[in-house]
């Protein structure tokens, strides 16, 4: 007799039906909802509201999760472009790998990437936290206002251009520092974040984490200063 | 907007159905480019015989036509096979000296009739491609029963050229057999690139900027460089967000740009390497476990047939 689990479960195909059995069952109050045979299907998961827990049983395409304010939503598999792209709050989890642009301009919750995430991961971040087990590709924090991202391998080339705040940690090795980044050395308060955030994920804090920041060059225009700006630009 | 894949078989196996791989990933994507579908599949090795596959024109009944050509092509080579699909004569001609360098075959091929294009050349390559969907590339060619080690495939949104059959992807570099390309992206350069090439007699067949990659491998290659040399050039010769896959009749390369702006999704098992602009068209054909990531900025990689294959072909 197959085990029985909690969880109701789809398996569909099409985009548009997975999201509306989706919805359907939230409106009929489950809390555990299995979506069986993932395909790496788009736009699954955007704009859930409520506090459900999503299990994709697959890789899912761009922008899973998209806009999402306080569900939990697991990913057995990787991740297209645009993962929790403009999320508020709530949980993405992503056992594989996570395309571009990854947390792009997240306002809040947590999005942790098991694997590697490519280009521009937490560009324009407002705030929330990032969690990058594995390496991550060019220009991760790109003009990111807000929000930590902490990076467990390498970071890759242009890493965190033109910030205004925020911070990357980096446990690797980093190819180079984008326009006006800065790396400090992370004091005991970095360390207890890092352990903490990293822990609750199974994840070891136990690296020699770089600590990236704003150098606030850019902050103010000063004609002094107009080859920065032009190296920026 | 444009879908690219690529798929080899690491194993060099010839009889893998790499014409209905090819066929199911380029479906998944035909809504990435609805104006035009093709494929460059690398069957067996016809060396040191070449395959061509000339375009005819663009509709009607051409078969009146091929007869013609066919007749004016045995004056120039040996015709093994000949046949006619739709828009194409496809012809088994030679033996071809030096069959892998065959810089003025496009032009003496071109000349034994009005309106005709040489678009593929090869000892394995051949080129399939017209306006529409992966659909009617099937209805139209069959190519899910082909058989191959490698190929690539495109479905094109035009966005500043001409939608064609001589207008869609992918591309042969012209004059340099068995060598095929794929792009997603804009060349920004290519104006410029391609005044450089005409002002040294370079002719271009269309105004679509994707066609300068395999001019510009070929000349690279022709000025000593290597496959793999000329690629990792390109990265910092082409301008512009791109991604492209290149084969030659026996390796398969990706290329990015300096900016990452364009998707692109790398599958590799001990088996094969299967390439595609969105993992759907992957998780879509592909059975059983593997891993998909997205390559970093300026990166590209190469893989080879197994060359037991080729020699055994």
């Amino acid at each position: 007799m197959p085990q029985k689990t909690a969880a109701r479960e789809i398996d569909a195909r099409a985009t548009t039906e997975i999201n509306r059995r989706i919805k359907e069952l939230m409106a009929a109050g489950e809390k555990e909802i299995r979506v069986l045979n993932v395909q790496a299907q788009h736009n699954l998961a955007v704009g859930i509201i409520q506090a459900v827990s999503v299990l994709f049983e697959g890789s899912v395409g761009y922008y899973c999760g998209g806009l999402i304010d306080g569900p939990t939503i697991e990913v057995h598999g990787s991740a297209g472009w645009g993962l929790g792209e403009s999320m508020l709050s709530g949980t993405l989890r992503v056992r594989g790998n996570a395309g571009n642009s990854c947390g792009a301009a997240i306002r809040g919750g947590t999005i942790v990437v098991h694997g590697n995430v490519a280009a521009r991961a937490g560009v324009g971040m407002k705030g929330g936290l990032l969690i990058v087990e594995g390496d991550c590709g060019y220009m991760t924090g790109f003009m990111m206002q807000r929000g930590i991202v902490i990076v467990c391998g390498d970071g890759g080339a242009g890493l965190a251009d033109s910030m205004y705040e925020g911070v990357i940690y980096v446990g690797g090795k980093i190819r180079d520092l984008g326009n006006d980044a800065i790396v400090l050395e992370p004091n005991s308060d970095d360390r207890k974040l890092l352990r903490e955030n990293l822990s609750r994920w199974g994840i070891s804090a136990e690296r020699s984490f770089k600590k990236v920041v704003a150098g606030r060059k850019l902050w103010n225009f000063d004609k002094q200063e107009i080859g920065l700006w032009r190296e920026a630009l | 907007m444009c879908g690219i894949i690529g798929y080899l078989d690491k194993s060099g196996n010839v009889d893998t159905p790499i014409g209905d791989i090819l066929y199911r990933m380029l479906s998944t994507l035909s809504c990435r480019g609805p104006d035009s579908a093709g494929v460059a599949l690398f069957g067996k090795s016809h060396k040191p015989k070449l395959v061509l596959r000339i375009k005819l024109g663009e509709r009607g009944s051409l078969e009146k036509k091929a007869k013609v050509v066919t007749e004016e092509l045995r004056r120039l080579f040996p015709i093994h096979e000949s046949q006619v699909y739709s828009e194409y004569l496809r012809a088994v001609v030679g033996p071809v000296e030096e069959p892998g360098n065959a810089p003025n075959l496009a032009r003496q091929v071109e000349s034994v009739a009005e309106g005709l294009e040489l678009v593929s050349a090869g000892t394995r390559l051949e080129i399939v491609k017209q306006v529409g969907s992966p659909e009617n590339l099937e209805r139209s060619y069959r190519i899910r029963s082909f058989r191959g080690t490698h190929g690539l495939g495109h479905t094109r949104l035009s966005t500043e050229s001409r939608v064609d059959l001589s207008h869609s992807q992918p591309f042969w570099a012209r004059g340099l057999a068995d060598l095929a390309t794929v792009h997603n992206g804009h060349i920004t350069n290519y104006h410029r690139l391609r005044r450089q090439y005409e002002q040294r007699g370079f002719r271009f067949y269309t105004e679509n900027d994707s066609e300068i990659i395999g001019l510009y491998l070929r000349d690279q290659i022709s000025r000593g460089l290597s496959f793999e040399e000329a690629l990792q050039a390109s990265v910092d010769d082409f301008d512009g967000s791109f991604c492209y896959l290149a084969a030659t009749a026996n390796q398969l390369a990706y290329v990015k740009d300096s900016f990452a702006l364009k998707p692109l999704n790398v599958a590799e098992t001990d088996q094969f390497v299967a390439i595609a602009t969105e993992e759907v068209a992957l998780r879509a054909t592909l059975p059983g476990h593997f891993e998909v990531s997205e390559p970093d900025v300026r990166q590209f990689h190469l893989w080879s047939v197994a060359t037991h294959a080729m020699e055994a072909a």
